[in-house]
């Protein structure tokens, strides 16, 4: 159980991060400027592709009838997802090319508090860069999006939790082995495939046989994209997407536990191997 | 003691008056560490393991400066590594004022604060003042505490103007300071300080071993392991001296007694002023003395040069003959081992050991 003066020491480091961070990225203000341009470049080129698919919209795929709003979702929440599945693992191998994480771990802060503070930067950016996604498509080309956003917020948050689990078991790869993070690649990579980004996951089943289809029921993504979907753009609420919920918290419970017990493991090979700071 | 006493029998003859605050119990470190399934299936194709510790035991006392020295790769980083939690022995423990280093390393870190001469141990892009600010927030400082604590620290190390500079256009001789100002910033009781002069210009140095110094001295006693390379610096700064080499501690001492048992004897240059230089060295050869005389470029300045057992009655002997033949001294030089004479004496003992197995 954690105590009010842990939470505020906790709240502190944190805080102590996302400063360190922003101050390093405003070092770097053109990259900033050059991924905001690059949004808009993105989210207009869909625009005109969503124009060759003007009126053959399928009554079986719901979900997209508007294909713009459709992968202008899919993509805001795969920014996301990326930032779930690679921010702790980048955090950890940045700070080991740096050469800055053996001070970081020498100071008394606790496994958990690395794992949430290190990555609490790009998650912010990560919401920042996935709202102009949305903000862009509403503001230029006319995409509305409806139901509730508090549903469609909770929907993100227990998704991105799941993918930061594996983000976290990615990290703990990147403590050990360096490099060759399995998860980075499978599930990045999958994501983007079987997780209904960029096409109904139906299709998948109806060209690619029952068996691949199936990958996409175990992706926590495919819940989390189907839910935001279906609240941002069917309108949908709480009672109609329990389903993809549940399947959120389920992956939760068992992922939580198990990615921090691995991450542990893995801070204590690298400090018996002394190699924290190698990359 | 003898230079080839164990360490342990080395270590039981101090009686330590002060608690013990680092207590390092027959640590061992060996790498790599293999996974041990991998290693039965592919035993050949791994590397044989490297000892870099081997049986390590001492206790460092509250307030002391304890110095490690030894070769490269003897081991030092490695067990500085071990007492910060940054690196798990094999075998053996490390406790920190009584706290373990692998059981209770959160609060071993509260403990200690270490200063390495690393530099990509900071950030780069953020000034001096914000990496101390990233770093105090993370030893849990207040904002309040942080801000006065790094001013007092930006203050003892000269770094007022340099505060807002960013770390990488610091020199190296101001990054080493930095380093040396973060480990202190949560006013940690047991500081390890790694080659903390290694950059600095003589003067910089000069003022970095006063307050070294300076900190076993003052009201919250600090306690200070320094590792160098620099045997001057740590004959002047520590109370007692480890040596380390091939992953072992091979003495463990005062500067002055490593000196003594290392070498007993010391070499004197007495300078004289006499008409007659040659009468005095025939009346020191009847006095059966060994020794060597020579003349300055001064007709009548002599230079008598002896050794001698340290402490014997040599000195006394030629100073009153001396004075007695009406001779003019102007300077006595002593000249006794150092701790380089004795790390070299080290040094070759094992080349010896090594070329008698080989």
């Amino acid at each position: 159980m954690i105590g009010p003066d842990s939470f505020i020491l906790l709240l502190r480091r944190v805080r102590a991060f996302l400063v360190r961070d922003i101050r390093l990225t405003l070092s770097y203000r053109m990259q900033f400027f050059l991924r905001i341009l690059s949004i808009l470049i993105i989210v207009t080129t869909f625009f005109f592709i969503s124009k060759i698919f003007v009126g053959f919209a399928d009554p079986r795929f719901s979900q997209w009838r508007d294909p713009l709003a459709a992968w202008l979702t899919g993509l805001a929440v795969l920014n996301y997802f990326m930032t779930g599945f690679s921010s702790l693992a980048n955090a950890i191998r940045q700070e080991q090319m740096q050469g800055t994480l053996e001070s970081v771990l020498l100071t008394p802060i606790s496994l958990p508090t690395v794992i949430v503070a290190s990555s609490a930067w790009d998650f912010v950016q990560a919401t920042f860069f996935s709202f102009l996604y949305l903000f862009f498509g509403w503001l230029f080309f006319d995409v509305h999006y409806q139901g509730s956003f508090v549903l469609a917020l909770l929907f993100l948050l227990l998704t991105t939790m799941v993918l930061a689990c594996l983000g976290i078991l990615s990290a703990s790869f990147a403590m050990v082995f360096k490099r060759g993070d399995p998860f980075g690649v499978f599930l990045g990579t999958g994501s983007a495939l079987f997780s209904g980004v960029f096409f109904p996951t139906q299709l998948l089943t109806q060209y690619a046989g029952t068996t691949v289809s199936g990958i996409s029921r175990v992706l926590p993504s495919t819940y989390g994209l189907d839910g935001i979907r279906r609240v941002l753009l069917e309108g949908q609420g709480l009672s109609e997407v329990w389903n993809p919920l549940m399947m959120l918290l389920i992956f939760l419970g068992v992922l939580l536990p198990f990615s921090l017990w691995v991450f542990g493991r893995a801070v204590r090979r690298a400090k018996r191997e002394g190699s924290l700071i190698q990359y | 003691m003898t230079l080839t006493e164990p360490p342990d029998t080395i270590a039981l003859s101090q009686k330590p008056e002060r608690k013990s605050v680092v207590s390092i119990d027959h640590i061992s470190k060996t790498y790599p560490v293999s996974f041990l399934r991998l290693k039965k299936l592919f035993r050949k194709r791994f590397k044989p393991p490297v000892e870099a510790l081997r049986d390590v035991s001492f206790d460092i006392r509250e307030g002391e400066i304890f110095g490690l020295i030894g070769p490269n790769g003897a081991g030092k980083t490695t067990l500085t590594k071990i007492i910060a939690t940054l690196v798990q022995p094999t075998l053996g423990s490390v406790t920190v004022k009584g706290y373990d280093s692998v059981r209770n390393d959160e609060e071993v870190r509260r403990q200690v604060g270490l200063a390495t001469a690393e530099e990509r141990s900071f950030y780069w892009r953020l000034s001096a003042e914000e990496n101390l600010v990233f770093f105090a927030r993370l030893y849990g400082l207040s904002e309040i505490a942080a801000s006065k604590r790094i001013r007092e620290l930006m203050e003892r190390f000269e770094l007022q103007d340099l505060a807002r500079r960013r770390f990488g256009e610091l020199s190296t001789g101001n990054k080493q300071r930095l380093a040396v100002a973060r480990a202190m910033l949560a006013n940690p009781p047991v500081l390890l300080l790694d080659e903390p002069t290694r950059s600095l210009d003589p003067l910089a140095a000069a003022r970095m071993r006063s307050l070294i110094k300076s900190l076993t001295t003052e009201g919250s006693r600090v306690t200070v392991l320094l590792t160098s390379h620099n045997l001057l610096e740590v004959e002047e700064l520590c109370e007692r001296v480890a040596i380390i080499g091939g992953g072992s501690i091979l003495a463990l001492d005062s500067p002055k007694k490593l000196r003594q048992f290392h070498n007993e004897s010391e070499h004197i240059k007495i300078t004289f002023v006499s008409a007659d230089g040659n009468a005095v060295g025939s009346g020191l050869h009847n006095e059966e003395l060994q020794f060597e005389l020579s003349n300055t470029d001064r007709d009548d300045e002599w230079v008598v040069s002896l050794t001698r057992k340290a402490g014997d009655e040599t000195l006394d002997q030629v100073l009153r003959f001396l004075h007695d033949h009406n001779a003019l001294i102007r300077s006595i030089d002593t000249e006794r081992a150092t701790l380089f004479d004795v790390l070299e004496s080290y040094e070759k003992e094992k080349d010896a050991t090594n070329s008698q197995d080989s």
